[in-house]
């Protein structure tokens, strides 16, 4: 057992820290939130070059590979910055979905773009049944001749509106008793016709969309994966992006903790910081538990993706952990900063809203944890 | 980072294992249970004595006092795995008095006391709790005099539990009086059969013993001093942050037990396992048992690393502990009216062992520093908070 980060990640952590501070503030954040697009050219093409997005991108196809780990190390920073735009969408959902289930060919053709900054991707697989199984799918891609046609809802799906290519789970045979559940995926140009997107309103200001497909043309090359089995590299897809949206939501943690206890050691009442009374450290004790507990859970369960072990588990037990202790140190670190943290201008909002939406991402605690309890034989 | 152990690691630990099932007999998980886990017992010693054999009781030692000079992560990889094998958790000899002897004992201690440790034919008995000294340790009473070739102690200690199975008082007393309270402390071992200690039973909720120790006029010979006079505080809190560290198994059998209940057991037509309040409940268990294996190994990276825990020890036992309570308060609720049968009982499920074990756990957030003391030390070590 070893706890520290090697000193690669180390640099990378480093970089990405000084990255963060210097080309960006939380002012960036709340325009962001206001602002069409939900992030900026310059930004993304910076990280591009930092060969950001290529991460998790095998080397026969950019220049940039590194492991899954290594991807939590820089997504913790991207959390602590609590910074927006589709580098999750792209670089980790888009990208694990491509490497799971592409053809060597679709690869070719996208990968390096995607690395290179000059595609965005998105995956849009949840719908409006509200069921997160494949039975909640009910877009419909029907074979025509030479190509397929989709039609239906998808929602939630991240920066859809900006998304170049979406990756589109869809319907291809209808559900039967012990067969696999008819699922397919495809590769969808973010600019077909019958395509609309439609930004949601949303708390913590992530562009999440509304996508209705109508009769949406795509020619068979660009089914992903093979036919029917799109389920199954959906699960796999869906979990390593939980622990990967852990990461984030671990970053975010630690930033609470650090605003909260600057906060504690600063203000006087009573003639005395308050940080000095018991009350406000057990709060902060707690937080600093859930935050060191979360960093572990995230980093084991990353750590299991990246040595190629079974990793199912762990990653459950991480979602479920993190959903669970993000919302409730947050809401800790609300109580300590009081009014002042509950004004639009402090960040701890900020934060607080992204542990809601983060918690409720790619399967909240109560989710993970009839996950886990399969998995323990329950 | 590496989250998995390495082949020999595992290896040993697998050899731990064989051993533990060979020689671990029913009689010796019923003392274990009886005395409240602490080491001492004579089922205890007579297993201990082909166990340390092995070097396994201190493995962390250097050889010549009786270790094998391995890492502290093997060394916490053992002690997980005696704790989930109901043998005895705590050890005062091996864990507290002897890791401190050997950091600040002379070498005519050393060679007094810790071989004799290592091969578990010796335990000590923690003496710090007072009537009124507690969580406030510093104010502690017991006064031992200064008489030039001895010291001569008088005073009370409580709460000393290992006192009617262990062999040496390892004992922090008051020697200057007039010194603010905690730099006039020392540490002081004590042979449990001297003239002048009586020991006194207390009786837990959880039905094993504790003791009030009386100090009447007890002379203590001069060697028997550790380290520097008016030092003893310090070593004291050196050994606490030893002493803070729970291994997560001692209440994983448990949970496993609590498992396989609900799924043998039929309600209503189904398992209780297919429950889902129940699944949710038992998920959430496996899911903290998890983080207590990461707090624990983390503690055991940090001493390989030559580095003391301080404020991660305090939050490995806080966790471990409230999880404890967690364990055996959902195992109650998980059996119902039935939870609260004791042993002997025909109806109890799992003899008895959720009820014990419910009552049991009430001190284990107390014992060893309050969860409310853990999380001072969190907040003041571990985030700089100021002192109140």
């Amino acid at each position: 057992m070893k706890y520290d980060l090697s000193p690669d990640q180390k640099l990378l952590k480093d970089t990405a820290r000084e990255f963060f501070s210097k080309e960006f503030d939380t002012t960036l954040v709340r325009d962001m939130v206001k602002d069409g697009k939900g992030f900026t050219e310059e930004h993304w093409k910076k990280m591009a070059e930092l060969g950001w997005m290529g991460i998790l991108i095998p080397e026969q196809y950019a220049d940039f590979e590194m492991s899954f780990l290594d991807m939590a190390v820089l997504l913790y920073e991207m959390g602590y910055a609590c910074f927006p735009g589709p580098f999750f969408s792209t670089a980790v959902l888009g990208v694990i979905t491509l490497l799971e289930a592409g053809s060597d060919p679709q690869k070719q053709k996208l990968l390096p773009e995607v690395a290179r900054g000059d595609r965005i991707l998105t995956l849009a697989w949840t719908e409006t049944s509200r069921a997160y199984s494949a039975s909640g799918i009910s877009a419909r891609a029907d074979l025509q001749n030479d190509h397929y046609a989709l039609s239906g809802t998808k929602l939630f799906v991240p920066y859809a509106h900006i998304a170049d290519t979406i990756l589109c789970a869809a319907r291809t045979e209808d559900p039967q008793e012990d067969r696999e559940p008819g699922i397919s995926l495809f590769i969808v140009d973010g600019k077909s016709p019958g395509l609309g997107v439609e930004v949601l309103s949303t708390m913590a200001g992530d562009k999440l969309c509304e996508v209705t497909l109508n009769q949406v043309r795509i020619s068979r090359e660009n089914l992903l994966g093979e036919r029917n089995q799109g389920w199954s590299v959906l699960k796999r897809v869906l979990l390593k992006a939980a622990v990967a949206k852990c990461a984030e939501m671990s970053g975010g943690a630690q930033k609470v903790l650090e605003m909260v206890v600057d906060y504690a050691k600063k203000r006087v009442q009573f003639g005395q910081p308050i940080g000095s009374f018991q009350a406000i450290q057990h709060h902060c004790a707690n937080i600093l538990t859930y935050v060191d507990t979360s960093k572990f859970m995230t980093y084991q369960a990353a750590w299991r993706i990246s040595q190629g072990l079974p990793f199912e588990k762990e990653a459950s037990m991480c979602k479920a952990w993190v959903s669970d202790s993000y919302r409730q140190l947050a809401a800790l670190g609300h109580q300590v900063m009081a009014g002042t943290g509950f004004m639009e201008e402090t960040d701890l909002q900020l934060y607080f809203k992204q542990a809601k939406a983060a918690e409720t991402a790619f399967g909240d605690a109560d989710f993970h944890r009839e996950i886990v309890a399969g998995q323990i034989g329950l | 980072m590496d989250f998995g152990f390495t082949k020999e690691e595992e290896e040993l630990i697998e050899e731990v294992r064989v051993f533990i099932k060979q020689e671990v007999t029913p009689e010796l998980v019923a003392e274990t249970e009886d005395l409240g886990a602490i080491y001492g017992g004579t089922q205890a010693r007579k297993f201990m004595k082909k166990f340390a054999t092995k070097g396994w009781l201190t493995p962390n030692w250097p050889r010549e006092y009786g270790g094998l000079g391995s890492s502290e992560m093997v060394t916490y990889m053992i002690r997980d795995e005696m704790a989930y094998a109901r043998l005895p958790l705590y050890f005062v000899g091996a864990h507290m008095a002897g890791p401190t002897i050997l950091r600040v004992g002379s070498e005519e201690m050393k060679r007094e006391f810790l071989p004799p440790i290592a091969r578990g034919e010796l335990e000590f008995v923690l003496g710090y709790t007072e009537p009124d000294a507690g969580s406030d340790l510093a104010s502690l009473t017991i006064h031992a005099e200064d008489k030039g070739d001895f010291f001569l102690v008088n005073g009370q200690k409580t709460f000393n539990t290992h006192s009617h199975v262990g062999d040496y008082h390892w004992l922090a007393a008051r020697t200057d009086l007039d010194a603010p309270k905690h730099k006039g402390i020392s540490m002081l071992i004590v042979d449990m059969k001297s003239k002048g200690i009586t020991i006194s039973p207390l009786i837990t909720m959880a039905g094993w013993r504790t003791n009030e120790v009386f100090y009447d006029g007890v002379v203590v010979p001069k060697k028997n001093l550790v380290g520097e006079k008016n030092k003893g505080f310090y070593y004291l809190l050196g050994a606490l942050d030893f002493e803070r560290m729970f291994p997560p198994k001692a209440y994983q059998r448990l949970f496993e037990e609590i498992a396989d209940y609900a799924r043998e057991t039929i309600v209503d037509g189904r398992p209780l396992s297919k429950n889902p309040l129940i699944r949710q409940k038992l998920a959430q268990i496996a899911i903290e048992l998890e983080v207590a294996k990461l707090l624990y190994y983390q503690l055991a990276y940090i001493l390989d690393k030559e580095k003391i825990p301080d404020y991660q020890s305090s939050m490995e036992k806080m966790f471990a502990t409230e999880m404890a309570q967690r364990i055996t308060n959902t195992g109650m609720e998980v059996l119902g009216l039935y939870g609260q049968l004791t042993k002997g009982s025909k109806w109890a499920p799992l003899a008895g062992k959720v009820e014990h074990d419910y009552r049991g756990s009430v001190v284990e957030t107390i014992y060893a520093g309050t969860s409310e003391i853990m999380r001072n030390i969190i907040a003041q070590r571990g985030l700089g908070l100021p002192r109140g």
